[in-house]
């Protein structure tokens, strides 16, 4: 307040150095994501001279939908499922002792911090066709011998589940635990069943921490290519894979810029939906971060 | 508090909760047990052995991974946590049009998928490359490629936002009141800084670099698509291995992974808990 | 807290200057191709360290180096990946006087191959690709590539995850050309792989064969020295040559153009060439190098197999795979419909 371009100055120095960085290693390359669609390619691999709408037609490829709905359908569906798990698990957590509250949430964190590939590893161990889980199911008579557990759309989406699910339960438990639960016992005295409570009370209630899972799951989800890459079969394929075959495989940059962008607008549709729904930014920024839980 | 209606007659949570747990755990226990067993394909038990533990300590490939992937998170790490708390004290001090940028900047990067993160920092390095390599070339004679430090400026740029994020949370609990008083009693700025401000944070620091650490560890995706010649990490390791290494191997690195993870999961805990 | 920190820093440190130094060759090769006690013994004679990285198929190499993943002293291409990258003007013109042990290499490879005179390639190991199969789970087992249209093996069977290959199977299966130029030909071959498509687990390349020996899967398309190395894990295992016809891989020794350790990559080659460590680096990948003197040391039961030493006919219906130039579009463009799950 006394000096006012001292401050300015100070602030200056406080948020140069983030913002410079960001700027020439996060804004630059997202803007050339968008700019790289535009190029054309030649077949060896190298990007051409000037610019073209070759690659945005190449997008009507007839191959796309159907990959575009099975993302969307895994995505969301691995979402829902997510969220189904955390908000009783979320419940649950708010109401126990502090003691087995913090056992149970140390047990939740340890399987995020595990690392990825180590994680679908396991389930690739778990799942083998001559592994423990396909000898039970088939000694018990639910799966044919012979059968396979591995290398299907379900397999994809168990591992989904089971890879984004603490994104789920955190921000879930979180809301739960700052929520009034004196509120439920009211509505029961005042008649309504315990089902009634928990749907028109509790939930509305922990609200935003449901669309703070709904983002930090979906987003994730969205943009996996690894989990359908490892466990998933022939028609497993995710926008993610397209974008690193793209890449790794044909050498055509500008058409994994191309479909880059449309999965970015894809991830861009449930954000927005969100901070319309809600009305708030906050609950983008949720636990997730504080937590540090970090997507796939 | 006695008289809870729903969690006295209801069960469905707890057996929600309890399951998802025995859902999270069994694929690792499988993974743990089948690191000691004989049969290499896993499956079937054929007895107990280390030999799959000795295989891993003999592969020198493993040692490479290590080497790189420590020296990546170190130095990530600390840039990050440099840049991340400076972040974080300007979105905390100033509320203005800038600092509303700043802040979509540092948290734009937590919601956009891995692999755009990848592709994106990929195509500013083929076009950096392309631009700059003739001249280097006409010039020194040298050229850049992707490699350790690629990756390590991509580490840094995911980890910034992380720790932004933790040191801020840790600053909105901070009593600034201790700082002007700290002035008043005749500290400098910077003295009362160093000596009230960043001690009282620190724990949000060291989570933060701690978190920095393990998700530079951790990270496969962004490094795949930024990594070069002799840039082995740990996780481009373990995906190869997982293609074409020994199965069996795998599980013993796993498990020494977890154990390493439960040390860190504690040594974190106690970091946030002392905020208390 | 703060001594667990500086604890942590001192192993760092020591870390960080127990590297760096030496001398150091970076390699670029196949996952599984290269037998760790020969890298070993290099690393001893020419006191430097090897670096290496993998890749599992010559598309995602080729595109790492075009995405500006460079500067590796020695890369393994296959030949029709070495033509091309020869024509990118990528590589380097080989100086022969610095690889006095060419003298060994089989004049018959050399004259299935484009770069004869080995101007700027030098061969290192061939496989054929055909299929390997469990013997004990698959039941009238035919050589045949109709085999991937068995229903009794559903879902136990994988192609691999290589369109030249995959297609290329399709395409001998269909009695065409595995380098055709023409659309229609390289259409229906992906009809026919979209219909296998639909019998097969997945496209893979190195964890099928993992999965072979582990009993998950029982029939896959698969590299010959593969399934040589498969037998010592789990001996029900078999390697078919397809009556339809099979494709054959040389793999080559490539100096980058924009390799930096030039003569530690000339040593390796002419180290690799060494009668004595090709032999010993075939016991351990179980390909045929084509190098007359060292395939005469190797053990009888090896030398035997007919993947070390096919036959006269076996290795004159073995087929190449050529560079093809832009036309590799075609094959990339069929591969995206196989790939995608749609019809």
């Amino acid at each position: 307040m006394k000096n006012s371009t001292g401050k300015k100055l100070n602030e200056l120095c406080l948020t140069a150095p983030s913002m410079i960085w960001l700027i020439l290693w996060f804004v630059i390359p997202t803007v050339l994501v968008f700019l790289m669609a535009f190029k054309p390619v030649d077949p060896w691999g190298g990007i051409g001279s000037g610019w073209t709408l070759q690659t945005l037609r190449d997008l009507s490829n007839p191959n796309y939908p159907e990959i575009v709905v099975r993302t969307l359908l895994l995505g969301v569906g691995s979402t829902a499922i997510s969220i189904l798990i955390a908000l009783p698990l979320g419940y649950y957590l708010a109401r126990v002792s502090k003691k087995l509250r913090d056992l149970l949430l140390l047990l939740i964190i340890i399987p995020f911090w595990t690392n990825f590939l180590i994680r679908i590893f396991a389930w690739k161990v778990l799942l083998h066709a001559e592994g423990p889980l396909a000898h039970f199911l088939t000694f018990i008579g639910l799966l044919k011998p012979d059968a396979t557990l591995l290398y299907n759309p379900w397999a994809v989406l168990a591992v989904m589940v089971y890879s984004y699910l603490p994104f789920a339960i955190l921000p879930v438990y979180a809301s739960a635990e700052k929520f009034d639960f004196s509120l439920i016992d009211a509505a029961q005295d005042l008649g309504a069943t315990r089902l009634q409570a928990f749907f028109r009370v509790f939930l509305p209630g922990i609200s935003r921490g449901i669309w703070t899972a709904v983002i930090v799951v979906l987003i994730p989800a969205l943009g996996a290519y690894l989990i359908p890459d490892l466990v998933g079969g022939t028609a497993s394929e995710l926008i993610g894979d397209k974008i690193a075959q793209r890449t790794f495989i044909d050498r055509n940059l500008p058409h994994a810029s191309a479909l880059s962008a449309l999965l970015m607008f894809v991830v861009m549709i449930p954000i927005f939906f969100v901070v319309f729904f809600t009305g708030s930014r906050k609950s983008i920024t949720g636990t997730r971060h504080s937590r540090g839980v970090k997507q796939k | 508090m006695k008289d809870h209606y729903l969690t006295k007659r209801s069960f469905f949570p707890k057996f929600v909760t309890w399951a998802t747990i025995v859902f999270f755990y069994i694929p690792l226990l499988v993974v743990a047990v089948n690191s000691f067993n004989r049969s290499k394909g896993g499956g079937v038990w054929k007895g107990f052995t280390f030999q799959w533990y000795r295989q891993l300590f003999s592969d020198s490939r493993i040692w490479e991974a290590l080497r790189n992937t420590l020296v990546i998170a170190s130095i990530a790490t600390v840039a990050a946590t440099v840049l991340g708390t400076l972040c974080a004290f300007a979105l905390h001090r100033y509320r203005n049009r800038l600092q509303k940028t700043h802040y979509m900047l540092v948290y734009l990067p937590l919601i956009v998928p891995d692999i755009l993160r990848g592709i994106s920092m990929l195509l500013l390095f083929v076009l950096l490359f392309a631009w700059v390599n003739p001249l280097l070339r006409q010039t020194l004679g040298i050229r850049m490629n992707l490699g350790i430090t690629t990756i390590i400026i991509a580490h840094i740029t995911f980890c910034l936002s992380y720790v932004a994020m933790v040191v801020l949370g840790r600053l909105q609990d901070f009593d600034f009141s201790l700082y002007e008083a700290a002035l008043d009693l005749g500290a400098n700025k910077f003295q009362a800084f160093l000596k009230v401000v960043v001690p009282a944070i620190m724990p949000g620091i060291l989570a933060g670099a701690l978190l920095s650490f393990t998700l530079s560890l951790d990270d496969y995706v962004i490094t795949f698509f930024v990594a070069g010649k002799g840039s082995l990490t740990l996780p481009i390791y373990i995906y190869g291995s997982m293609k074409h290494g020994n199965p069996a191997v795998i599980n013993a690195l796993s498990v020494i992974l977890l154990i390493v993870t439960f040390l860190t999961v504690y040594v974190v805990q106690k970091l946030l808990e002392d905020k208390k | 807290m703060r001594k667990v920190f500086l604890f942590a820093l001192f192993c760092l440190a020591g870390l960080l200057a127990s590297c760096g130094g030496r001398n150091v060759l970076y390699i670029y090769n196949w996952g599984d191709y290269i037998s760790p006690e020969v890298v070993k013994k290099f690393e001893k004679e020419f006191n430097c360290r090897v670096a290496l990285d993998f890749f599992d198929s010559n598309e995602s190499m080729y595109a790492k180096l075009k995405a500006g993943g460079g500067g590796y002293d020695l890369i393994v291409p296959s030949t029709y990946m070495t033509d091309m990258m020869h024509d990118q003007k990528m590589l380097r013109e080989l100086d022969k006087s610095r690889l006095p042990n060419l003298k060994y290499i089989d004049p018959d490879y050399l004259a299935k191959v484009r770069d004869s005179e080995m101007k700027y390639s030098v061969p290192y190991l061939v496989s054929f690709t055909g299929i390997g199969y469990n013997k004990k789970k698959v039941r009238n087992f035919e050589p045949s590539w109709r085999m991937f249209e068995r229903e009794d093996i559903r879902g136990r069977c994988v192609l691999l995850n290589d369109p030249r290959q995959a297609i290329g199977a399709a395409l001998i299966t269909l009695g065409f050309d595995p380098n055709t130029r023409n659309p229609e030909e390289i259409s229906r071959a992906a009809d026919l792989v979209i219909q296998w498509r639909k019998n097969i687990a997945k496209f893979d390349v190195d964890e099928a064969k993992r999965s072979l020996i582990s009993g998950e899967f029982w029939l896959i398309q698969t590299y010959s020295g593969d399934m040589l190395q498969a037998l010592d894990e789990n001996e029900d295992i078999e390697f078919v040559f397809p009556k339809e016809g099979y494709i054959f891989t040389a793999d080559t020794f490539v100096i980058p153009s924009d390799a930096s350790n030039v003569d530690l990559a000339y040593a390796f080659i002419n180290f690799m060439h060494r009668p004595e460590i090709a032999a010993e680096n075939m016991k351990f990948v179980k390909y045929r190098c084509p190098n007359t003197e060292a395939l005469k040391l190797l053990p009888e039961d090896l030398k035997n197999r007919s993947s070390i030493s096919p036959s006269k006919a076996q290795w004159n219906a073995a087929r190449p795979t050529l560079d093809l130039g832009a036309d590799t579009r075609l094959y990339n463009a069929a591969w995206d419909r196989i790939k995608s799950g749609g019809n």
